[in-house]
């Protein structure tokens, strides 16, 4: 082989072939697999990066629904003015733009102008612009035959049509739409859905494709809630709030939650005062608005900044409070649960008790004394010494069991945002037993509160509150449904059917009474609890001179009630907490009560509950006005009696030309329908007069006199004291048609606890 | 005898018959294939390894170049894939006719090649600057390298020095002062273009084919102080700053302040492929962000397409053909063929590894194409035509046939 190749060629050949394939796979395989299995997830995030010169096209936010899909928060589309410096390449367009879009959207032109040189793709010139005005720059756009440099893209505005309603519970959303108080809040990611992205692909210098290369990526939009909130009790629960807030001058605010005790369900929940979420960076209280002003220059943005915070708070998850004597609706079910009393059980009140020999006298709100008194006479009091034997005997052990049972050492965890827990003894001695016993001394939020009582109503369950039902996407289709969560049984069925009746007793004939509402029958208990000097008031009122909570005891005054519903399963309990008011009264069942009874008939009424009368109430049942215009006066008449009302002739026709009440109104037993004959008489009117501080008698007898029909509100029984009328629909002096209704309260005029 | 049954056989006697033709048809026509590459002698599977990167690499420069070709050729979308395909087919044609000739009528070529080459890099000095650089010598219309010619006139002339004093390789005469003459002064000359990567792979093939020549290693030895003392003298004199700017930029291509573009933009597509890839002409990072992604960089739009596994299959295949040029060049006749092949198939070689190497950021950042796959006319054909040359060698080659 002198010719071929020699064996040391061979080898080192093939030392040269293996150092080149181990070099190209060897090195390049390890090379590749660092480079894309390794680290390729990190590059390709910084490809994407730059590969987009994007614009954000922002999601539309999902709205938010009451239970019969009325909408809560809606987004309406709005736009952003963008510009594009590289395509502004000449000082002439540069001036045009700015000189045009200054006057659109009524900005600096220097401004603008300068932003047309900025060295950058693209810079947001404005935000939430209106539709009219994008027209306008559209129309700007095409005049002058601009084809780059200025794009409108769209952008999303949150409004809540209803205004305040249910603001607490909404929240509100900042200015990119992100959620930042309330539902808004806590649903921020499934409401948001996925912002889209304009995508223009780019080159190094900045500038679009040479030729229509523009991607939009579709913004996904977000999920809807449907809330458990109905907007007409929403509704009716802030109206008589708000009126109870101002005129209990209650100076801490005032809040209302009602909830379906079978699976907690919050059918409304009020916070007065609150804010507009439209406008939720506006001081809404004339009181802050002063104290603003008054504030040095430098101290003003703090200051605007904690009374905003007040303004927002939820009161009733983040505020906490000493129940009082609504609390002995758990001490009672506790005691009945463990067999500690029975109905039967006897008390004796002297006015006071010492608990235990070495502390000092702990006094009934009667001073004179219940006397002997059974178990359910002693809720229907409100006795306190009744309730401190009751605490003694459960002992310290069995009551903290219960205590945290009923879920008031924990959060409820609805899902709304600055829930808190209350403040309950580190080491219970004695002592804080028997005042604990009657809601004293420790502190619970409002929504707590109710979902305990609810638990002693429903048959024992402790439900998990919440607001969303369901979570909706944007073609309509369920993506979650909240199911009822049931935590624990805490007492039995049968204590808790007991506690029912207990309580309804209570507003029947006792302490509870100006929460009735005929026809449904409410079962409650009021309350009204000292508010320790060091938890007065919030500090932001008193550090700006807003509110002055030094000198003299206060209050808070609560009724927490239920309302079975005959013919559904559902029953409802209403929570209505006045915080530390300073008019006449600061009593819950003065307070709070009249309230919750208001509440409860237009929310009742409103939920389709079937009226159901006992006895006494059937005397006083309404009737339906029949149909009468048209027909001749004597059927009129008979019609009427017919359906045992009175009949009031005005004019001198022979057929009815107008009837007042209309048909279909209900009015009670005997009341009198007026019905006129000629146009002549339909013009004559009546002069409403003042009704308050009446007997059921007499004012039933004005309201005769004055030719207006009375329905009757409120405590009509008065075998347990006097009642009188506190107030009525329509004011004083205004003219109005003979035969009109007026709707006239009475309350009890001797309750106190 | 046995009885037919004519209602039912016939067609399958007929079928049988008909099969049998067809068989033997196409045992024909198979001998005829194998008797055309016997006759022609030719190795099938160097042959089939050089079309089948050629086919991909086609493939693969449309789908990295169209798009910049429709921004920077007047909307022309087909521009390059069609100037490549043109020189493609000719370059298919002059593979066929090298490996038609004869090459041991290449050593009457060797030295006037090599004086052709040291021509054509003189020349190109007065060339005018593209890129900074002198690289580019045009001829009517087409445009070359003239290193394209240098690396083949080396590697050519090597081979037939080495056979033709293999005996006296020792002796530093023979077997050391030629070829240090020769691979100084043109390493000087592409120094002076500059053209750092085509001085990098001259110095290598020569060394190479040195080394398989049966020179004494004691030279490398030599070569290497002798390197060792001029980046000594390279880093004291501080005229390193051309290339040291690309040093920091290759230490840290994505915080440097040096113009890494191009680098990063070569790792965010390769990084952006991750197993499985975009998607064949799913790249994005071809829009622009690659510049020219049909020359040197085209390598990290194939990872970004075709993903790891196919950008392993590509330096699989390449490999491959590595492989059978060196193993096929061996069993050549003679030992001029050997070398030549080996040398040739050396350079492919040494192409694809440093491009790919400047491509994943192994080594700085240095102009270096990827033969079958980056856009360039004549250097497509003269590879064309260096793969037809080791395919001629293969005809003389003792393989088990």
């Amino acid at each position: 082989m002198a010719k071929g190749t020699t064996i040391r060629m061979w080898r080192r050949s093939l030392l040269v072939l293996i150092i080149l394939v181990a070099a190209l796979v060897g090195v390049g395989g390890t090379k590749l697999v660092l480079l894309q299995l390794v680290q390729g997830k990190n590059l390709q995030q910084m490809a994407i990066e730059q590969q987009r010169k994007d614009i954000v096209v922002s999601a539309k936010r999902g709205s938010i629904y009451d239970r019969n899909m009325k909408p809560l928060a809606q987004s309406a589309t709005v736009w952003t003015v963008v510009l594009e410096p590289v395509y502004i390449d000449s000082e002439e367009k540069s001036q045009l733009i700015a000189s045009e879009l200054s006057k659109i959207l009524e900005l600096d032109y220097e401004e603008v102008f300068k932003k047309t040189k900025e060295n950058s793709s693209s810079v947001i010139l404005k935000k939430k612009i209106e539709n009219d005005v994008k027209d306008k720059i559209l129309n700007f756009q095409k005049e002058k035959h601009i084809r780059n440099g200025i794009r409108v893209v769209e952008d999303h505005k949150r409004y809540y049509p209803y205004g305040c309603l249910a603001s607490v519970v909404l929240g509100f959303t900042g200015t990119d739409n992100q959620g930042l108080w309330g539902l808004e809040s806590y649903y921020d990611r499934e409401l948001s859905g996925q912002d889209g992205r304009l995508v223009t692909a780019r080159n190094a210098s900045g500038t679009d494709m040479p030729f229509e290369h523009e991607q939009m990526i579709s913004p996904k939009n977000g999920y809807s809630l449907v809330t458990s909130i109905d907007e007409t009790v929403q509704h009716a629960m802030e109206k008589y709030l708000e009126e109870g807030r101002i005129n209990s001058k209650s100076v801490n605010g005032a809040t209302a939650i009602m909830m379906d005790v079978n699976n907690g369900e919050i059918l409304g929940m009020a916070v007065k005062k609150d804010y507009d979420p439209n406008k939720p960076f506006e001081l809404e209280d004339q009181d802050f608005l002063k104290a603003l002003e008054a504030l040095p220059e430098n101290e003003k943005t703090k200051a605007k900044h904690a009374m905003l915070n007040y303004q927002w708070r939820n009161k009733a998850v983040t505020d906490s409070y000493c129940p009082g004597s609504t609390f002995k609706i758990l001490t009672a079910s506790m005691a009945l649960e463990e067999g500690v009393v029975d109905e039967n059980s006897k008390f004796h009140c002297t006015g006071g008790l010492i608990p235990f020999p070495g502390v000092k006298k702990i006094r009934c709100h009667k001073r004179t004394g219940h006397g002997s008194q059974t178990f359910p006479e002693a809720i229907c009091h409100s006795c306190n010494p009744a309730f401190m034997k009751i605490g003694q005997d459960l002992g310290i052990e069995r009551f903290c069991k219960y205590f945290r049972n009923f879920g008031l050492r924990e959060k409820t965890g609805i899902d709304l945002p600055g829930e808190t827990n209350g403040i309950f003894f580190q080491n219970m001695r004695p002592i804080d037993l028997i005042v604990s016993s009657f809601g004293q001394n420790f502190t619970i939020t409002p929504i707590q509160m109710i979902v305990a009582v609810a638990s002693c109503v429903n048959g024992g369950k402790l439900v998990q509150p919440h607001v969303v039902k369901q979570i909706l996407d944007e073609g309509g289709n369920i993506i979650k449904t909240t199911d009822k969560l049931i935590k624990r049984q805490v007492i039995s069925a049968d204590t808790s059917r007991k506690m029912c009746e207990l309580l309804q007793k209570n507003v029947a004939e006792g302490s509870g009474k100006n929460g009735n509402v005929p026809g449904f029958r409410i079962g409650g208990k009021t309350g009204t609890s000292e508010k320790k000097p060091d938890n007065k008031g919030p500090s932001v009122l008193e550090k700006y001179n807003i509110r002055n909570f030094s000198g003299g005891k206060d209050y808070v005054a609560s009724f927490v009630a239920f309302a079975p519903s005959e013919g559904k399963e559902s029953k409802y309990v209403l929570l209505v907490l006045y915080d530390t008011p300073r008019g006449n009264s600061y009593y819950g069942s003065q307070v709070a009560a009249p309230i919750a009874g208001k509440i409860f008939y237009d929310a009742l009424m409103h939920l389709g509950v079937r009226k159901k009368y006992n006895e006494k109430e059937l005397i006083n049942l309404e009737k339906n006005v029949p149909f009468l215009v048209g027909s001749t006066v004597d059927k009129a008449k008979a019609d009427i009696y017919k359906n045992e009302l009175q009949a009031i002739i005005k004019g001198n026709g022979d057929y009815v030309v107008s009837q007042i009440p209309e048909a279909g109104e209900k009015i009670p037993k005997n009341a009198k329908v007026v019905i006129y004959t000629d146009e002549m008489s339909t013009q004559r009117k009546v002069k409403v007069p003042k009704f308050s501080g009446l007997s059921l008698a007499d004012a039933n007898k004005l309201a005769f006199n004055s030719d207006l029909n009375m329905n009757i509100l409120g405590v009509t029984d008065s075998s347990n004291g006097e009642i009188v009328s506190s107030n009525q629909s329509i004011p004083v002096g205004e003219m109005v048609s003979a035969g009109t209704i007026i709707t006239v309260r009475f309350v009890q005029k001797d309750t106190v606890e | 005898m046995k009885k037919i049954n004519l209602d039912t056989t016939p067609f399958n006697f007929k079928n049988k018959k008909r099969k049998a033709v067809l068989k033997k048809q196409k045992k024909e026509l198979k001998g005829n294939i194998r008797a055309f590459f016997l006759k022609s002698g030719i190795d099938m599977t160097f042959c089939t390894l050089t079309l089948v990167l050629l086919v991909i690499g086609l493939v693969m420069l449309f789908s990295a170049s169209f798009f910049n070709a429709y921004c920077y050729q007047n909307g022309d979308s087909y521009f390059f894939i069609r100037n490549q395909l043109i020189w493609a087919l000719l370059g298919v044609v002059v593979l066929f006719l090298t490996s038609l000739i004869d090459y041991n009528k290449l050593k009457k070529l060797a030295i006037p090649i090599l004086f052709l080459s040291y021509l054509l890099l003189l020349a190109v000095l007065f060339m005018p600057v593209r890129n900074d650089v002198h690289r580019w010598i045009a001829l009517g219309p087409f445009t070359f390298q003239a290193s394209e010619i240098t690396k083949f006139a080396v590697v050519l002339s090597f081979a037939y020095l080495i056979s033709k004093n293999f005996k006296h390789m020792s002796t530093f005469r023979y077997g050391v002062f030629p070829f240090a003459l020769i691979v100084g002064s043109t390493a000087f000359l592409l120094y002076l273009e500059p053209h750092i990567s085509c001085l990098v792979i001259v110095v290598l093939l020569a060394g190479g084919m040195l080394y398989i020549g049966g020179i004494k290693l004691r030279w490398f030895g030599v070569v290497f102080i002798f390197f060792l003392a001029a980046l000594a003298y390279l880093i004291l004199s501080n005229k390193l700053s051309y290339a040291n700017e690309r040093i920091i930029g290759w230490l840290d291509p994505f915080n440097s302040t040096a113009d890494t573009w191009q680098t990063r933009q070569g790792l965010y597509a390769i990084g952006s492929g991750g197993l499985l890839g975009l998607g064949l002409g799913k790249s994005r990072q071809k829009y622009l962000f690659i510049p020219e992604p049909q020359n040197d960089f085209i390598f990290s739009v194939v990872c970004e397409e075709l993903g790891f596994i196919g950008a392993l299959i590509i330096l699989l295949l390449f490999a491959m053909l590595i492989w059978r040029g060196i193993v096929v060049s061996m069993r050549a006749r003679d030992k001029f063929g050997a070398l030549l092949g080996i040398g040739l198939t050396a350079q492919v070689g040494l192409q694809v590894i440093l491009n790919i190497f400047v491509v994943t950021n192994t080594i700085p950042n240095t102009g270096i194409s990827l033969p079958f796959f980056s856009y360039g006319g004549t250097a497509l054909v003269m590879l064309l035509a260096q793969m037809g040359i080791v395919l001629s060698i293969s005809r003389t080659a003792n393989l088990e046939k």
